[in-house]
């Protein structure tokens, strides 16, 4: 993993310190709300619905155990002992104070952690793959290019006010676990036909009010080419993008008013513009971060018949049967945790639990953890002769849920419990669904599929890419929900189609109902809801979701 | 009268003896104008002495003398799912 070189300590620190002295200003009344906002909002702290709420920022995903423990710490000495995981795999704490934001700020900072990029028009926190390094269908791990990344990006001085924020999530695999096509900017570490390792650069893609799948801006960028001509990218989109109109300011707007080849044409004017060799990095800084992340001392094909043994006990086979991936290294799985009970928010996770995930990663995966845009948790390496033990270990903690990537492991955003933007409750929605199809065996019956929730037009909840995509919206005081069917947030990725007329919560669950009914009858062999969806096209569903089938 | 606490952050509304509670109960709930101003003035007053900030009136249902608005509604009730209750109660 990464570890801070004096200059982040330095930076971290530095701005601890400055934002303490900012707070005391504020709370002596030197500042102003409108001076002090976005001096807030530039450390992460918004002001939400019913209190401050505090997004620390998990670069690409990736934690150790001791910077689990200190949030969960924190959680509980400054907040109301839990944590959520966003869908943008940071963590958020829905309930701290003003006057003790510096003080998390600086216990952060003891563990290498902060609050930036976690707002404003900047370049946000990159997000990249959670199987990174680990998982055994990718080209090289994407983390040292998204940690190149966030150095570049950290603070940088021309990026701070862009015409509105910017998302980039990086990935090396095929199987596209970070959604990058609805990335402002999304990259695809890819090889040629030399077997040169480069960059596939997506542009444009983007949820919230005007969802657009991201294109291809460089089939193949050489890697030494990567920060200069993303520099070029920024600052057209600095120069071109929309500030007259906030709706209007992503560069997805810019990509597609400008036109795909006249936007590469922009960029590869400044491009040529720009002295390359004045951003790119030496060979040596980029083998400096790579080394961070050299693979864990992993033993050569462990013995694993007592895992195959272990499947006797039929909760643990279909535990290891839908929360496990293939690791890279002969012996070893992936494991996913799934922050999904159904009795709870999607990705909350108490200070308890944490502390749990932390133990059991320093026992069985080398102390590594990472959070998920889909707001579960994963322990990248864990020998299989260890998963049943492992296993116990998640269930004494509540956090043995078999629910990943099936119907109840529902991606959800705060919605109108905790946001100050939102127009509906989405947690509610997501639980009275889970609720519906808590019966694992059904679960496991239909297969994959994928609901999303948001709780306004905003799409945190990512509804434009799911399966099934729910929008919270109100009127005249009642809350009602508009399905889209038909999104895909892989490598296949689409924008869902919406329906028509929105639902109460109660019919929303029971057209769901209908429409997995519908598909458990019309599918064809092992096929996904989605797959069905596509073959048999949005009209029957339709029908059955109105029930007039 | 509506606005959050500097300091917590929390939900507070302006009370009859123009003092600021988190209990929505306390509300003082008005239509005389002269009562209208005199909150506004304490409403500025304490936003300058960075007590509350972004203070504005809401409008209030006369049937259930609930907020009208719905998202108003959800800052006097609270979140339906807060897990920190939750843990409080184990
Ligand atoms: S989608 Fe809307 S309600 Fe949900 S977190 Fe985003 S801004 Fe808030």
């Amino acid at each position: 993993m990464y570890r801070y070189d004096e200059f982040d300590h330095d930076v971290v620190q530095s701005r601890v310190k400055q934002f303490r002295g900012q707070v005391k200003r504020r709370l002596e009344g030197a500042l102003t709300e409108e001076q002090f906002r976005p001096l807030r909002l530039q450390n992460g702290l918004y002001l939400q619905l019913h209190a401050y709420m505090l997004r620390v920022a998990v670069p690409y995903g990736t934690l150790n155990s001791k910077q689990l423990r200190q949030l969960a710490m924190i959680s509980e000495k400054y907040d109301r002992g839990y944590g959520h995981v966003t869908t943008r795999q940071n963590m958020q704490f829905n309930w701290p104070q003003l006057p003790e934001v510096p003080d998390i700020l600086q216990d952060l900072a003891d563990v290498e952690m902060h609050c930036f990029q976690t707002s404003g028009n900047c370049i946000r926190n990159v997000t990249s793959d959670p199987y990174a390094g680990a998982t055994a269908d990718e080209i090289e791990d994407p983390r040292p290019t998204a940690e190149l990344l966030r150095q570049w990006s950290t603070m940088h001085p021309e990026f701070a006010f862009l015409p509105r924020k910017f998302k980039i999530a990086v990935t090396a695999a095929p199987n596209d676990r970070a959604v990058i096509k609805a990335h402002d900017i999304g990259i695809e570490i890819v090889k040629n036909e030399k077997g040169e390792v480069g960059y596939h650069i997506i542009v444009g893609g983007g949820l919230g009010r005007t969802p657009i799948i991201g294109v291809t801006l460089n089939e193949f960028l050489p890697r030494e080419e990567l920060l200069p001509y993303l520099e070029a990218v920024m600052r057209v989109y600095n120069r071109y993008g929309r500030r007259d109109n906030k709706y209007k300011a992503r560069i997805k707007i810019l990509v597609t008013e400008t036109g795909i080849d006249a936007f590469r044409q922009m960029v590869d004017a400044e491009y040529e513009s720009l002295e390359p060799s004045d951003i790119a990095v030496s060979e040596a800084e980029i083998s400096r971060i790579t080394d961070y992340f050299a693979s864990p001392q992993f033993e050569d094909a462990p013995d694993d018949s007592a895992f195959e043994a272990a499947k006797s006990d039929e909760d643990f086979a279909n535990w290891a049967d839908n929360n496990l991936s293939a690791h890279k290294q002969a012996g070893y799985s992936i494991v996913n945790i799934s922050l999904k009970p159904h009795d709870r928010a999607p990705g909350d996770v108490t200070a308890d639990q944490m502390r749990a995930v932390a133990d059991l990663a320093d026992k069985y995966s080398f102390g590594e953890i990472r959070t998920t845009h889909q707001q579960n948790m994963v322990l990248p390496h864990v020998k299989k002769a260890d998963l049943q033990a492992l296993y116990e270990g998640l269930k004494a903690a509540e956090l043995a849920a078999d629910n990943i990537g099936l119907i109840s492991d529902i991606i959800c955003c705060p919605g109108m419990d905790y946001c100050a933007l939102a127009t509906a409750r989405s947690i509610p929605v997501s639980q009275a669904i889970a609720e519906r199809f808590s019966d694992p065996k059904r679960q496991r019956a239909i297969g994959e599929m994928s609901i999303k929730i948001s709780g306004c037009i905003n799409a945190c909840g990512h509804h434009h890419v799911g399966n099934i995509g729910i929008l919270g919206l109100e009127k005249a005081g009642v809350e009602f929900y508009q399905v889209k069917l038909g999104g895909d947030s892989s490598e296949n990725a689409a924008i869902g189609q919406v329906t028509g007329p929105g639902f109460s919560q109660e019919e929303l669950v029971d057209g769901i109902e209908r429409m997995v009914d519908f598909y458990l009858d019309s599918r064809t062999g092992a096929e996904k809801f989605i797959d069905t969806f596509k073959r048999v096209g949005i009209d029957p569903f339709k029908e059955v979701l109105y029930g007039n089938a | 009268m509506t606005a959050n606490e500097l300091r917590e952050g929390y939900s507070v509304w302006l009370t009859e003896d123009l003092t600021w509670s988190t209990d929505y109960a306390d509300a003082a709930l008005t239509e005389d104008p002269e009562i209208i101003a005199k909150m506004q003035s304490v409403a500025d007053r304490d936003v300058e002495a960075n007590e509350v900030v972004g203070a504005y009136f809401i409008d209030i249902d006369p049937e259930t003398k609930l907020p009208a608005r719905y998202r108003e509604r959800f800052r006097v009730t609270g979140p339906s799912n807060d897990l920190g209750e939750e843990i409080e109660k184990d």
